[in-house]
């Protein structure tokens, strides 16, 4: 008769209110009484609800009587389907030690509205309870304190935390709209949520089987955000999962896990970057070209500061930052250069530094022809410490070959790489007449621009886009621009010197 | 040559960007024709011939190669063999050899795809990443793209795998825009439900228009099934591998580019580690 989920509801409710298990034997009966008649339509949500109208059934007396033989009927069978065989013996006892149902287990089941007041049933029409929550508290703010808030509100509603995990997993969506999803602290505030010994299984079947799945899962989706934020758990985070679901949990398990792998993978960048990316454009720009330019004696330029004026006929004109990278070996090979073959500014190309993509642009010639390449001896005094001509006859055995068997990629030499905010060919031109200071040559060699239809302004990448597509022969009017623009740094450099 | 001429040469680009409207449209949907399984199966005739030819000329191959050694080298050269190239990249035909995918199989919304870099001798994997996850209501996460080499086939189809045995260190040369990838290497598997299992490891990227070269020692992998780390871990058996894959996953959306260069294996005598991680049974335990 009552054997179906719906006695099992009943259990938890009955098994809730302190104040009922005074009442012994009567509070008994009217729980049964409330199994055998919401068996098919059970109650809402939260079993608050099942509690106040058991209440209020109790005030009512109406069929207690009447549902006597009813409610032994349903006792009897309860115990072949409760979690718990030995509870009824229990609330004789007045013994009311945990509950071993999670009381959100059957969240989805009305209880008939008659019971409820008007504004109950108004309250609970939405779904999502706790993202409601979320949301009424923190209307205006979105931060750490309110959120933190949020958590203290949920957990001072109710001493026994009814519907903590709807809570945490509402918590953990919402967690990236108010910026603390990298904040070890308010994760383990999150898992504080939890009851504590509860779910801890106390016998080694319990431990076997999957015991509390649902809050277990939580507790794993929990520790599986963390880690999809990189954020390592630390002792307290142990702490709390231990005394949540015991030693041997699988969030513990997890945490365990975690643990391990973390430290191993957390230095094997060779290439680091810094935790927090420098927020000046021109900070950024320094570290980006110094990582990519991979040379130590690289010499960073700064060729022109962000900065706002205005001119005289009142217009406001911003001027992007451009900062360049050479090192002495790139200025060596631009110096060598063979002045009748023209150098190219080419860009912009991506640079990913976490989440942030910079783009710059290079500097560059195309291959030397093979006719026109010139074997040039090392000069033995170039460095006395170190050699850079070996020619040992070491004993090599038979199959000692080094190298690979590839052929060399020849793809032409970089001479210098910039940043800026606004890759255009005025900005460019103007890092070019820069590097003329300390390459003369650049004066003389025919400097081209291929420069992408990029991002113009990194900011606002997609305008820029739009207005090429409406151009109509993009192809033939960049070269054509490239010529003329390519007069330009010669005039210029001519006045300089 | 004078200066008009000379810009109007087709740019040999140096790198190569790829912005992300620059990207090609995902393909319009496929206008649902009912057909029949067996209706886009070819069965002309000058198939079966060519598939004849190709199957005996790798038969013969085969035989061929026993004669002059194992693996159609003098037995001297393979003993002493200290580096191997297993891929490169010179013209469209080596491009067949790898498979390109994204998490649009599982309904994403990224997009990966693969040509020949400038010259002809590089590979050029680009496309743009998108983390959106599909509105399926059970898909979590989102967001890969992955390259991966295609299973080495005998003749008549029969398996055949890469002998690596002799090496223990992973050598590419390869040029990203900073992002991390990771490297995924299948190897034969006995059991069905293992069929996942791959060995991974990671490659990071410096960006920037130069080269590098990575070596990544084979004792550094560590497998994995379906994305997740295993507790249980063992060496990876360099015997009997099938597939190296290259995956992108970081979370970044936006446009993304790597040009390999080559993928070899080398033996490198200064590194003696055999595996990098604990072997002895620790808790978590399986």
């Amino acid at each position: 008769m009552c054997v179906g989920p719906g006695c099992s509801a009943g259990v938890s409710s009955w098994r809730l209110p302190r104040r009922g298990i005074s009442e012994g034997d009567c509070f008994l009966r009217t729980s049964v009484i409330i199994n055998v008649l919401f068996r098919e339509s059970q109650c809402d949500g939260s079993t608050m609800k099942c509690a106040r109208c058991l209440l209020k059934l109790q005030s009512l007396r109406l069929l207690g009587q009447s549902a006597r033989p009813a409610a032994q009927h349903g006792a009897l069978l309860q115990p072949a389907s409760s979690s718990q065989p030995h509870m009824l013996q229990n609330t004789q006892h007045q013994v009311l030690r945990r509950f071993h149902r999670s009381p959100t287990h059957d969240k989805d089941r009305p209880i008939p509205a008659d019971f409820f007041d008007e504004d109950d049933k108004k309250k609970d029409k939405s779904l999502v309870t706790h993202d409601d929550l979320f949301e009424q508290v923190a209307r205006e703010t979105k931060t750490k304190a309110t959120f933190n808030k949020v958590v203290e509100v949920f957990i001072k509603q109710d001493v026994r935390r009814r519907g903590h995990v709807e809570f945490i997993y509402a918590a953990l969506q919402k967690m990236p709209e108010f910026g603390v999803e990298k904040d070890l602290a308010v994760y383990n505030k999150l898992l504080d949520v939890f009851p504590k010994e509860v779910f801890v299984p106390r016998n080694f079947i319990q431990t076997m089987f999957n015991h509390y799945p649902r809050q277990q899962e939580c507790g794993v989706q929990l520790l599986e955000q963390m880690e999809s934020y990189g954020i390592m758990p630390n002792v307290e985070t142990k702490v709390l999962l231990i005394q949540i679901f015991g030693a041997k949990g699988h969030a513990v398990r997890k945490y365990q896990r975690m643990m391990y792998w973390f430290p191993r993978f957390q230095n094997t960048n060779p290439y680091p970057i810094p935790k927090y990316l420098p927020e000046d454009p021109v900070d950024l720009a320094h570290f980006s070209l110094a990582r990519i330019a991979d040379d130590r004696d690289a010499k960073v330029t700064v060729y022109q500061l962000p900065c706002t004026d205005i001119t005289e006929s009142g217009e406001e004109i911003t001027l992007p930052h451009v900062v360049g990278i050479q090192s002495p070996s790139q200025m060596e090979l631009l110096a060598k250069h063979n002045p009748s073959r023209p150098v190219f500014v080419e860009g912009p190309f991506p640079l990913w530094l976490r989440k942030k993509c910079v783009y710059y642009y290079v500097l560059r010639a195309d291959p030397v022809p093979p006719e026109e390449k010139v074997e040039e001896p090392y000069d033995p005094e170039r460095s006395l410490a170190y050699p850079l001509q070996l020619d040992l006859e070491l004993d090599r055995d038979l199959g000692d070959e080094e190298s690979f068997d590839v052929e060399d990629l020849d793809e032409g030499a970089v001479f210098a790489m910039c940043m800026t905010s606004q890759g255009d060919q005025a900005v460019l031109n103007q890092w070019i007449s820069g590097l003329q200071q300390n390459n003369p040559i650049l004066g003389r060699v025919p400097t081209l621009f291929r420069l992408e239809q990029g991002p113009r302004e990194l900011q606002g990448g997609h305008q820029t886009v739009s207005d090429h597509r409406h151009r109509p022969d993009p192809e033939t009017q960049r070269e054509e621009e490239e010529v003329t623009v390519e007069e330009e740094p010669r005039r210029s450099q001519g006045m300089k010197q | 040559m004078s200066l008009p001429k000379l810009a109007r040469i087709p740019s040999a680009r140096l790198l190569t960007s790829i912005l992300p409207h620059q990207l090609l449209q995902p393909p319009p949907h496929p206008s649902h024709q009912h057909k029949f399984p067996f209706q886009p199966v070819n069965f002309s005739f000058s198939k079966g011939i060519e598939g004849i030819k190709k199957h005996f000329t790798l038969l013969k191959k085969e035989f061929s190669e026993r004669l002059v050694g194992p693996e159609g080298k003098p037995l001297l050269e393979h003993l002493l063999e200290q580096n191997l190239v297993i891929w490169e990249f010179r013209g469209p035909e080596s491009l067949e050899q790898w498979t390109v995918s994204s998490d649009q199989e599982i309904g994403g919304q990224s997009e990966a795809l693969l040509k020949l870099g400038r010259n002809d001798n590089t590979c050029f994997l680009y496309g743009a990443l998108r983390s959106t996850p599909p509105r399926d209501g059970e898909t979590r996460y989102s967001g890969y793209c992955s390259m991966r080499s295609k299973k080495l086939l005998a003749s008549f189809d029969r398996k055949k795998h890469h002998d690596w045995s002799t090496f223990n260190t992973l050598h590419l040369r390869v040029r990203g825009d900073g992002r991390p990838w990771m490297i995924n290497i299948a190897t034969e598997t006995y059991f069905s439900h293992q069929k996942d299992d791959i060995y991974t490891y990671f490659l990071y990227t410096r960006g920037g228009p130069y080269w590098q070269d990575v070596k990544i020692p084979f004792s550094k992998f560590f497998l994995s099934h379906r994305g997740r780390i295993q507790d249980d871990q063992h060496p990876i058996w360099l015997d009997k591998v099938n597939t190296i894959g290259f995956t992108l996953g970081d979370k970044a959306d936006g446009p993304f580019q790597l040009e390999i260069d080559f993928v070899g294996v080398s033996k490198d005598y200064a590194h003696t580690e055999e595996f990098a991680y604990e072997m002895y049974e620790r808790n978590p335990k399986n």
